[in-house]
């Protein structure tokens, strides 16, 4: 008790003569200079040198904000004052890695400029690069200036030392590591450059471009492309101050901030291609995809903002929340375990806590869930510290370092509370409890009387009384402040004051009566109420989280185990081949390997699982040539006429749910298309319907690449009356294209000349084209324009290879036929807008007739799950056979997008993508009772009422913790529902920014 | 002999009203009596007859039974049709056919008018009968729709029109009929985030409606012409409280169907539920109240990333088993020729077949309140009807080669048709 107080009293010396610690060298001082030096001899601590090194009854000398020795049985230097810290627990103080700390607040755009512009958008003046998310140039360290408030704020996390930039943009510039003391920001900045700083968000930029998230990622890839070319020639010709700080900033550790799992592997895959290791500010999901994180080999900076509780006390609420929200929040604590067991190298950071949240609090959280403290200790000090190339100034107590440490009264995340926070030697209180006198009888005596008077812990803090008798007590109205107390209460309807002083065992002093009549008093301490020291329960270990199984992917009808491979044999199937075989009644299919190995009657295999198929039918998966399904923030970047730079495959979501309701379709392989939104789009993404599996596995191998163009009413923007991007026009259309195709050619002279050039992400994707090692499919609608598109694509000599849409291909059928091109069109679709005015549900026939290769597409997530039936439509509108009918959505797709050697037919030694149907696959009342991708089940009827069943028990289960929590007085938030964005042609929504 | 020349003539003119110009002209009145004989004849009301004998005179329905039964006049008709099928004509519900052409283009849009409420609009007055896509949805067995105005919170009069007409006076079947409520919705949607929660307004919303059926309420308690003030908005729901017109509900959620249905009843209103994503939840609720439904699209998403990814599928047998009246609905227009295949897709999923044609027939009647006169075939109804080559449910069997409209041979012909010959020709002559 003695000691405690003693301590307090220091801490309220300390915080009350605060002056500047250190002046700056060279500056001038007014009249008598008064620079102290702060030499502090702490002592009698349990110091945690390091996560690894703990020095008991140890001692610690700090001078000029930096240790000068710790270790056991120091000699307290002469001039230095004494800290006795016995039963402290001295740590670290902690390392933020990511904080905008002492920088001026960034003005926030909500818009993303003006739509669609035909002026060319150049956002920044100076000799600067063109677009405003990308600022290399930006140095944190320029603007910084000491805030007190944010810096006390930051202290009572545990910090010391933030690694501070501005967190806005895509490319943010340098970060500068600074630390929280007051003193001077001469001596607070530590770095001015400790980190250079990514994301995929453009923030305040009110640029148009990038508005998807494809959008931003070629951006950064150009950038990379267009600070080479820089460096080694573009610098002869000009200054670009953008691209030089990109380059200057190479050698700095690279932060890549992202707000989910699916981004960091995204922002890896940028890293591998341009040899970069990036450490990943995730969004404290990592553990939803930990093993293919570990694969990156990168580093982790996480956040422990673990969601609150939703209130799901009304069924009908809790009916709109989702299993994965649910469930995230049940494990989210455990994240930082799950890393740790998996072996990732991570450190914490306090971003995005919400108010009242403490970066400790949330750590203890951690460890409550299985991270093991010492490891919690690391990850805010240690790793941080390494991670940056700051360990030999910060992150843990050895001599020389940075005098930045916590004073701690137990052991940190284990119920120690953090008292003080020391930055640079400067001693920051963070939990300055005030003493009080001390809780007992006394024995009041005030002139002539002498009564029991009693102080007491109650819910408001101290009680103190006057015990008249045994029935009447009276309450006494305290203040105290130092070791002063004022008392007053009231008797017979007068108020009697007194005022004095309290010491550890007694009170004294004078009081007036309320006649105004002084008289001393004095409470003598009987008997001390010893305060009971609320043994703390120690909290329920939840390590047990950080071992629950998780579904791949981390929504509902998630994987508890990923579908492999198989030997299947199906049995007395009707089997649809695509094939000269034509359909085969009674037949049998045997899967191996993932591929087809035998089609023939009575198949026999010791090893497989045996399908029935009698009664069903066997086809071929369903390929969707057209789908916006699976992608992520934004299916058009479309700010420009050409956006043949950026690519769907790079923003793959392979959470989607319509995965798995068009597996339930049939569906085993989609394009996922850009949008239609400019005449020449962006790369399409090719994916085997792989539920459960990451963007990049889901990914068709060695396909050939595609990328999106566009024609007609979209293009020109013809239902936005503002726009002002060209082309308005058909007639523009064509010249769009003459001009990209044009540069293309160019573009295509120079890198053959063996002259150096800068590489250009576009033109790459044009000029493939134009070599035809990239494949057209054109959003197309009227027979006008698609004619000019084929006469332009042979004046330029390569083929058009698919037209989408293609409604009015009917009426040149013959041409298309002619030029080799396919149609990838809707079964009966119309009426939607002007150029579809002629579309008829006969065009797939009339088309095939000619000789087209025809596919029906859905571009729609609803459509996709019934492809078959849009199939089925052929046959009723001009009666198609039905074996060519089914092709439409399997084998001509699969010509159409170059895989037909692999997939498209029940065909030995083809992929294994099949699907069992319940009835005749054209059929209205046909459903896909299984559905297989190179031979491993992904949907199975059966199965999926199990889901259902387990879903719904998982459900009860988390809202049953949830209403827990609610009744315990958790944190809670509304109830939240989600629904994704489902994508068509022509979405075209900002959505540069997370 | 005579008839011949007149089948034939018919015939022809069906051909060239389309080859040479895009006009069909609508048919004239029955001038004789007809029968079907042979088919397989789905009743609509839950029964089917097979190789039936269907017979009509005067444009309503005089004999339906087993042809090998039946004996019928001279002066019939004699249609053939063994092996094929026949059905009462489909009745499109919540349908904004006629009032819209072209989606994009904002000049022939007709179906929202501005403003909230608006319960005094009529549909029926901007129905196109000239509209194109009014022939698509005949040539796949819709003989009948509900013509609907859209938006606001009152979206203002439905009328249920027959499908082969001259203008919107003689294609109104029953004018007015109805009076559509948006109801407020319990969620509001963030579509930056992608994010849902509860609509903040949703009792304001609710209390502004229930303000206006009150005064509605009020003001028709005095005859329309006993007004010193009119006020066309609270006249135009004198009907509802009437009875003499239906209030269609639009509402999806599960507590919201009941709210709006008890709502409805405190106006002494049996409403109908138009939507009904999760009226699934609520069967018993809705049996109870005795409300019927009329279902979104069967081919829709599930609500929710959580619900049965088939929920779409199953609502309809769901709500069968229940005992629920209810029928099945595209809630577009030139999708509407799609209606029979939410009834077959239902099919396809545990409803049975006879319920399933029910659905689009003799229980759309019942929900609409024009079962007396159509909805199934039934002697003394309207002979509103066609043939189909097969099972008109399933995109193998819908093939529809005669279409009657109260009698009327009405045209299988549309716009479609009429491109496709066009181009056939056009390369089969190359």
């Amino acid at each position: 008790m003695t000691l405690i107080r003693q301590l307090f009293i220091l801490v309220f010396l300390l915080i009350g003569i605060s002056h500047e610690m250190l002046a700056q060298e060279g500056f001038p001082y007014p009249g008598v200079d008064d620079t102290r030096s702060d030499f502090v001899f702490i002592t009698n601590a349990t110091i945690h040198v390091s996560a690894d090194k703990v020095l008991n009854n140890a001692s610690m000398i700090i001078r000029n904000g930096k240790i000068e020795a710790v270790g056991a049985g120091l000699n307290k230097p002469d001039a230095a004052s004494t800290y006795d810290a016995k039963e402290m627990h001295i740590y670290p103080s902690f390392i933020d890695l990511y904080s905008n700390y002492g920088l001026k607040e960034v003005k926030r755009s909500s818009s993303g400029g003006s739509w669609y512009s035909n002026e060319p958008e150049v956002g920044n003046k100076g000799a600067l690069g063109w677009n405003t998310a990308i600022k290399p140039e930006v140095q944190a360290f320029r603007d910084f200036e000491i805030n007190k408030k944010a810096a006390g704020a930051l202290r009572a996390h545990g910090i010391g030392t933030v690694l501070s930039h501005y967190d806005d943009g895509i490319a943010r510039g340098t970060g500068a590591l600074i630390s929280l003391s007051e003193g001077s920001e001469q001596q607070a900045l530590i770095n001015e450059h400790s980190g250079s700083f990514f994301s995929f968000n453009k923030g305040s930029s009110s640029m148009s471009y990038p508005r998807s998230l494809m959008g931003c990622i070629a951006l950064l890839r150009q950038t990379y492309l267009d600070a080479q070319w820089y460096a080694a020639e573009g610098n002869k010709n000009e200054t670009n101050i953008s691209l030089q700080a990109w380059n200057d900033n190479m050698s700095l550790p690279q932060f890549f901030v992202v707000t989910n799992k699916l981004s960091a592997l995204r922002a890896n895959n940028i890293a591998k291609e341009f040899n970069q290791q990036y450490i990943i500010v995730g969004g404290g999901d990592e553990y939803k995809r930990l093993d293919a994180l570990k694969a990156t080999g990168s580093s982790f900076v996480i956040p422990v903002n673990y969601p609150d509780a939703m209130d799901v006390e009304d069924p009908y609420d809790a009916s709109i929340v989702d299993y994965s929200d649910m469930l995230h929040w049940e494990l989210a604590p455990s994240n930082p375990a799950r890393l740790h067991q998996a072996g990732l190298n991570f450190a914490v950071t306090a971003k995005d806590l919400g108010k009242g949240s403490n970066l400790i609090k949330q750590l203890e959280k951690a460890v409550r869930y299985g991270l093991p403290s010492d490891q919690a200790l690391r990850s805010v000090t240690e790793v941080p510290a390494k991670m940056i190339g700051a360990y030999d100034q910060v992150g843990s107590l050895e001599t020389g370092k940075w005098a930045n440490f916590l004073m701690v009264d137990g052991m940190l995340f284990e119920g120690g509370t953090l008292l003080s926070n020391w930055v640079q030697g400067q001693e920051f209180a963070v939990k300055p409890v005030e003493e009080k006198p001390t809780m007992g009888t006394y024995t009041l005596d005030m002139g002539s009387e002498s009564y029991d008077f009693t102080i007491a812990k109650s819910r408001a803090g101290l009680e103190y009384k006057i015990v008249v008798d045994d029935s009447t007590s009276l309450k006494v109205k305290t203040n105290t402040s130092l070791n002063r107390i004022t008392m007053s209460y009231q008797q017979d309807g007068q108020t009697i004051r007194m005022s004095g002083f309290w010491t550890e065992d007694k009170m004294f002093g004078k009081g007036q009566q309320a006649d105004g009549s002084w008289f001393d008093w004095t409470a003598n301490l009987d008997e001390a109420s010893e305060a009971k020291a609320k043994p703390k329960r120690p909290a329920k270990s939840m390590a047990s989280k950080a071992e629950q199984d998780i579904v791949y992917p981390f929504v509902a009808f998630g994987n508890n185990t990923l579908p492999q491979a198989k030997t299947y044999l199906i049995k007395n199937a009707t089997v649809w081949t695509n094939e000269s075989a034509g359909i085969l009644e009674g037949t049998d299919v045997l899967v191996e390997e993932g591929k087809i190995k035998k089609i023939g009657k009575d198949l026999k295999s010791k090893s497989a699982t045996v399908i029935d198929g009698t009664g069903k039918h066997l086809t071929a998966g369903i390929i969707d040539e057209h789908t916006h399904i699976a992608a992520t923030r934004g299916i058009n970047e479309g700010t420009q006429a050409s956006s043949a730079e950026v690519s769907v495959g790079h923003v793959v979501d392979s959470e989607d749910i319509d995965i798995y309701r068009q597996l339930a379709g049939g569906v085993t392989t989609a394009q996922i298309l850009h949008g239609s939104s400019n005449p020449i789009g962006g790369q399409s993404a090719l994916i085997k319907l792989k539920w459960g599996y990451t963007p990049d596995e889901m990914l068709y191998p060695g396909a050939d690449p595609f990328i999106k163009f566009a024609l007609g009413e979209n293009v020109k923007q013809s239902r936005n009356r503002q726009g002002t991007r060209y082309p308005r026009t058909r007639m523009g259309v064509e010249q769009v294209y003459e001009n990209y195709f044009t540069k293309a050619q160019e573009y295509g002279k120079l890198k053959a000349s063996g002259q150096p050039y800068r590489v250009d992400l576009e033109l790459e994707a044009l000029l493939e084209i134009i070599n035809s090692e990239r494949f057209i499919t054109c959003h197309s609608y009227q027979q006008g324009e698609i004619n000019m598109l084929m006469k332009l694509a042979e004046r330029y000599g390569f083929r058009v290879n698919t037209f989408t849409h293609i409604l009015e291909g009917y009426k040149v059928a013959d041409k298309m036929a002619e030029h080799g091109v396919g149609g990838s069109s809707f079964s009966d679709w119309w009426a939607y807008k002007y150029e579809v005015v002629d579309a008829i549900p006969y065009n797939g026939k009339l088309m095939h007739d000619q000789g087209v290769v025809v596919a029906f597409n859905s571009d729609d997530a609803e459509m996709a799950r019934r492809l078959n039936q849009e199939a089925g439509k052929a046959v009723m509108y001009g009666g198609m056979p039905e074996e060519e009918a089914l092709k439409f959505v399997t084998l001509n797709p699969a010509k159409l997008l170059h895989i037909d050697d692999k997939v498209g037919s029940v065909k030995e030694g083809k992929h294994a993508d099949l699907v069992l149907w319940s009835a005749h696959p054209l059929s209205v009342y046909a459903m896909a009772d299984i559905t297989m991708i190179e031979g491993a089940v992904f949907f199975d009827r059966a199965a999926d009422k199990e889901a259902q069943d387990r879903l719904a028990s998982e459900r009860a289960r988390l809202i049953q913790l949830m209403l827990n929590e609610k009744s315990n007085g958790g944190k809670m938030r509304k109830p939240m529902g989600r629904q994704k964005h489902h994508y068509h042609c022509d979405h075209d929504e900002d959505e540069g920014r997370d | 002999m005579k008839n011949l020349i007149i089948i034939l003539s018919i015939m022809l003119g069906v051909q060239w009203s389309f080859g040479q110009s895009d006009i069909l002209s609508p048919a004239p009145a029955q001038d004789m009596p007809v029968v079907i004989v042979g088919a397989t004849a789905h009743l609509g009301n839950g029964a089917t007859i097979e190789n039936a004998a269907i017979g009509f005179r005067n444009g309503k329905i005089t004999f339906v039974e087993k042809a090998d039964d039946t004996v019928w006049t001279d002066d019939h008709r004699v249609i053939r049709a063994e092996g094929k099928h026949v059905y009462p004509g489909f009745i499109s519900v919540n349908t904004t056919l006629g009032l819209r052409e072209i989606d994009a283009v904002t000049a022939t849009r007709d179906e929202r008018e501005i403003g909230m409420l608006n319960p005094n609009v009529r549909a029926i007055i901007a129905y196109n009968t000239d509209s194109d896509v009014i022939p698509t949805l005949r040539s796949n067995g819709v003989l009948l729709a509900q013509v609907c105005p859209v938006g606001g919170r009152l979206s203002g009069k439905s009328s249920v029109v027959q499908l082969d007409a001259w203008n919107w006076e003689d294609a109104a079947y029953n004018a007015d009929e109805g009076q559509h409520l948006n109801w407020p919705s319990a969620f509001s949607y963030n579509w930056r985030r992608g994010t849902f929660g509860k609509n903040k307004r949703y009792s304001e919303q609710v209390t502004d409606l229930d303000a206006f059926f009150k005064d509605a309420k009020a003001y028709n308690m005095l005859a329309a012409d006993a007004h010193e003030v009119s006020n066309l908005k609270l006249e135009a729901m004198r009907a509802v409280f009437d009875g003499d017109a239906n209030l269609y509900i639009h509402v999806n959620s599960a507590r919201e169907i009941q709210e709006s249905i008890l709502f409805a009843e405190k106006y002494g209103i049996t409403p109908v539920i138009v939507g009904g994503v999760e009226a699934y939840k609520i069967a018993d609720f809705l049996v109870e109240h005795q409300v019927p439904v009329i279902l979104n699209r069967v081919t829709s998403l599930p609500y929710g990333t959580d619900t049965d990814i088939d929920m779409p599928f199953k609502k309809a047998s769901v709500l069968e088993d229940a005992g629920v009246l209810y029928c099945f609905s595209v809630g577009d227009f030139w999708r509407e020729r799609n209606l029979a295949f939410q009834a077959g897709m239902s099919v396809g999923f545990g409803l049975d077949y006879d319920a399933a044609v029910a659905g689009l027939t003799l229980k759309t009647a019942q929900i609409l309140g024009i079962d007396e006169q159509v909805g199934s075939i039934e002697v003394g109804k309207d002979a509103t009807l066609f043939i189909s080559e097969g099972d008109a449910l399933d995109y193998l069997g819908n093939q529809v080669t005669r279409i009657f409209i109260q009698g009327r041979d009405v045209s299988t012909e549309n716009k479609h048709k009429a491109l496709y010959r066009k181009f056939n020709d056009k390369y089969n002559k190359d």
